[in-house]
């Protein structure tokens, strides 16, 4: 499965932020998405989403059934803010979004499974959304995006505020989710994306750039990485 | 303290300055013209910044004369014999009511986030400015508008009650700071936000305020006595003020509550506390949602969760009619004349039930409950934008929301009915059939009306504001179309039928666009 990238331009007014963007993301793969500050990493996946209009850019999806116009149904979009309908218990949601897809899985779990997957508590399954932490509201995103078996998942910087327990159990969950999917993955933080992920994208002067890893030791490839990430305008 | 002032001012001035640039530069044909560099153009900012300051003047000086015009004018037509009194009664009470919702030192803005918490400013220091340079633009305003509307219009006897007027209105407003900062130092939140206390104080006194109507008013020695004794009030209420120490601490815990920095206002804030989930409908009985599963569940627990501000205000606006259709029944069946007039009201002024439903109508809050507390973080998900997912939740939605607004049109309805089957004048089935029936449609009218243009002009933006203004323009469009057909008077027969036909056009066509269009309109932006 590919997820091809064409000629995407985006500018908000005179400012430029992404500029003939071509590239290609495989399924199997988790892609750390790096990038300065307004660099254009949330514009990128706004982009993908459809969140926003883009001045120019096609996208398409290949799989087993050919070569096509990317759907928004193909895609998990996790956002930075979690935002989850706060009238619901955990519970209700993860019954709704378990109810809604289940004509399109035969292989959904119970509940409790996806429950235990990302360690959240009898009690806490039981209240409402509202009262869920940061990291509680987190979890369940990327469950149900697990549910919902988008093809594509993108995570922008889903594991920044969260603690060190519950960012491993993200990361192993992440990991067990790449099989038949394209994660692609923004964040800051250069050690979570060399840790997790097994390319890292640079955004960097309005483009993609995939920073190879060939036969460099750790500490050659985040030098390379931090090089092209300087070489970033933008400021 | 003058330096602190004058800091703060500057601090407000560029804020506006740079909110106004950035608004310019968000409009269509600006857009293009205005590029980032105009931040550090002295000369626009000087040009924007003079024009900022006459605009906020002139903005609090109208608003000023306008609350002392509004007050001479209702002085004036209800009360042409006593202006006088009646000016002096309502201001006073109004001055009152001004002293428990007006005060500055407990409200939060952006500009006195970032003078107290981000600029880390001598809090006191702020405190004491701020209130000085309140107290003297409102006095000085307050002196123009007592000279121009007292003393001149309605040639006051003396000066000295202009002077008492000022000082008066000074003192007052000195009191309502204290006691304000008194309460919230004692229970931590500004009690206003606690509707219990609100609504009787503020309902009470603008009440009040009417009560020369029936010829009751507060003697006009007493009122100056009252007067006299805010006036001296103030002097304590100033001391107490200049003594507070701890206003940082206040101003953060009050930050805290209402989230400054986000980009929402206060308003914004009410309104989504307005719909908030209640406590006792956090419970849901398991077996309503038993045999429910996907959106039909997900629609069911939205509705048994804002059961308290949708069913049980329904429930309790129709227990009020009831009673007021009592009472009817009881004037029609012991007063020969009530009996003819209610009689004779309902048979050619029923289009006035046009406004009364726009009232009774729950449409406009069950849309807020729902942008606030689901669609604004459903719309994020790309499942929740497919077309036919929207036009089915939105087929839920309004059968269930037209349910919740019948309850109270059916009592109406029956209530009518049973006023017209009493009166002495005996009118025709078929008219007492229809206006039941054109009250039904009303109800489903305004319940479609509000689901639809919620649907076709989602007003909200991600952070909640409302941004789109057709909504609110759509909104006040209804409310004034539907203020001119109630004073339209026809036969109940005539405006029924009417009513009826125009009501099932509407809802026909208007479903059928939010079939064909919500799709592209029901998204966040």
């Amino acid at each position: 499965m590919k997820l091809e990238i064409h000629d995407l331009e985006k500018s908000y007014g005179k400012k430029e932020v992404l500029k003939d963007v071509n590239f290609t993301f495989e399924d199997g793969k988790i892609y750390g998405l790096l990038g300065r500050n307004g660099a254009g990493k949330t514009t990128f996946f706004n982009a993908l989403n459809s969140d926003i209009t883009v001045d120019n850019g096609r996208f398409y999806l290949e799989d087993e059934f050919g070569k096509n116009k990317l759907k928004t149904t193909d895609i998990g979009y996790v956002v930075s803010t979690p935002t989850v309908p706060e009238f619901l218990t955990g519970r209700e949601f993860l019954k709704f979004y378990v109810d809604i897809n289940k004509d399109k899985r035969e292989d959904l779990k119970d509940m409790d499974y996806y429950f235990d997957l990302v360690k959240l508590n009898r009690e806490d399954q039981d209240i409402l959304l509202k009262e869920y932490s940061h990291g509680m509201k987190n979890k369940i995103q990327i469950l149900v995006n697990m549910i919902a078996n988008p093809k594509i998942i993108l995570l922008d910087e889903p594991l920044t505020s969260l603690d060190i327990v519950v960012q491993e159990d993200m990361k192993k969950l992440l990991k067990g989710l790449k099989e038949n999917h394209i994660i692609i993955f923004s964040t800051h933080i250069l050690e979570l994306a060399t840790d997790l992920c097994d390319e890292i994208v640079v955004i960097s002067n309005k483009n993609l750039e995939l920073i190879p890893k060939s036969n460099l030791n750790s500490k050659k490839y985040k030098d390379k990485i931090i090089q092209a990430l300087k070489e970033d305008n933008n400021d | 303290m003058i330096n602190a002032l004058v800091k703060t001012l500057q601090i407000d001035l560029d804020y506006s300055v740079n909110s106004f640039i950035y608004i310019l530069s968000k409009l269509p044909v600006l857009r293009d013209l205005i590029t980032n560099d105009i931040y550090k153009s002295k000369t626009i900012k000087r040009i924007v910044g003079f024009l900022g300051i006459l605009f906020s003047i002139a903005r609090a000086a109208f608003l000023k004369f306008m609350y002392f015009f509004v007050i001479l004018f209702i002085c004036y037509k209800l009360f042409p014999n006593q202006i006088i009194q009646a000016f002096f009664h309502m201001y006073f009470l109004l001055t009152i009511l001004g002293l428990f919702i007006n005060n500055k030192l407990l409200n939060t803005s952006k500009k006195k986030y970032f003078s107290i918490i981000i600029f880390n400013m001598d809090a006191t220091a702020f405190l004491r400015a701020n209130l000085f340079w309140n107290l003297l633009t409102n006095m000085i305003m307050n002196m123009i508008c007592i000279y121009l509307f007292v003393d001149y219009l309605l040639l006051s006897p003396t000066i000295i009650y202009s002077i008492i007027l000022v000082l008066f209105t000074l003192g007052a407003r000195l009191v309502g700071e204290m006691l304000n900062i008194m309460f919230f130092r004692k229970y931590h939140y500004i009690w206003y936000t606690n509707n219990s206390l609100y609504f009787p104080i503020v309902v009470g006194l603008v009440g009040a305020c009417f009560l020369p109507y029936l010829n009751l008013m507060i003697p006009f020695k007493v009122l100056l006595g009252f007067m006299v004794l805010f006036l001296l009030l103030g002097i304590p209420a100033f001391i107490y003020i200049l003594k507070i120490e701890d206003y940082k601490l206040i101003y953060k815990r009050l930050t805290q509550m209402t989230n400054v920095m986000d980009s929402k206002n206060e308003k914004d804030y009410l309104k989504q506390a307005m719909v908030d989930v209640k406590e006792k409908d956090k419970k849901i009985d398991s077996s309503i949602l038993e045999k429910k599963e996907g959106y039909d569940l997900f629609n069911a627990i939205f509705f048994e969760r804002h059961k308290e501000i949708l069913l049980r205000s329904a429930r309790k606006y129709s227990v009020i009619i009831v009673i007021v259709y009592g009472i009817l029944a009881y004037m029609m069946t012991h007063y020969a004349n009530y009996n003819q007039s209610i009689g004779e009201f309902l048979h050619v002024k029923l289009a006035t039930f046009v406004i009364i439903m726009f009232f009774i109508n729950r449409g406009s809050i069950i849309t807020q409950a729902m942008f606030f507390n689901c669609d604004h973080a459903m719309l994020r998900y790309n499942f929740y934008r497919d077309p036919n997912v929207i036009v089915e939740l939105f087929k839920k939605r309004l059968l269930t929301v037209t349910k919740v607004n019948l309850l109270p049109a059916f009592v109406i309805g029956i209530g009518n009915t049973i006023l017209l089957l009493i009166s002495n004048h005996s009118y025709s089935m078929i008219s007492i059939m229809t206006s039941f029936l054109f009250i039904i449609c009303l109800s489903v009218f305004f319940s479609v009306h509000y689901l639809v243009i919620y649907y076709l002009l989602q007003p909200f933006n991600k952070e909640m504001e409302v941004k789109r203004a057709s909504y609110s323009f759509v909104t006040l469009c209804t409310y004034i179309i539907s203020y001119w057909i109630s004073g339209i008077i026809l036969s109940s027969e005539v405006l029924s039928i009417l009513g009826i036909v125009f009501s099932l056009f509407y809802i026909g066509l208007s479903l059928l666009l939010v079939y064909k269009v919500s799709p592209r309109t029901f998204k966040l932006y």
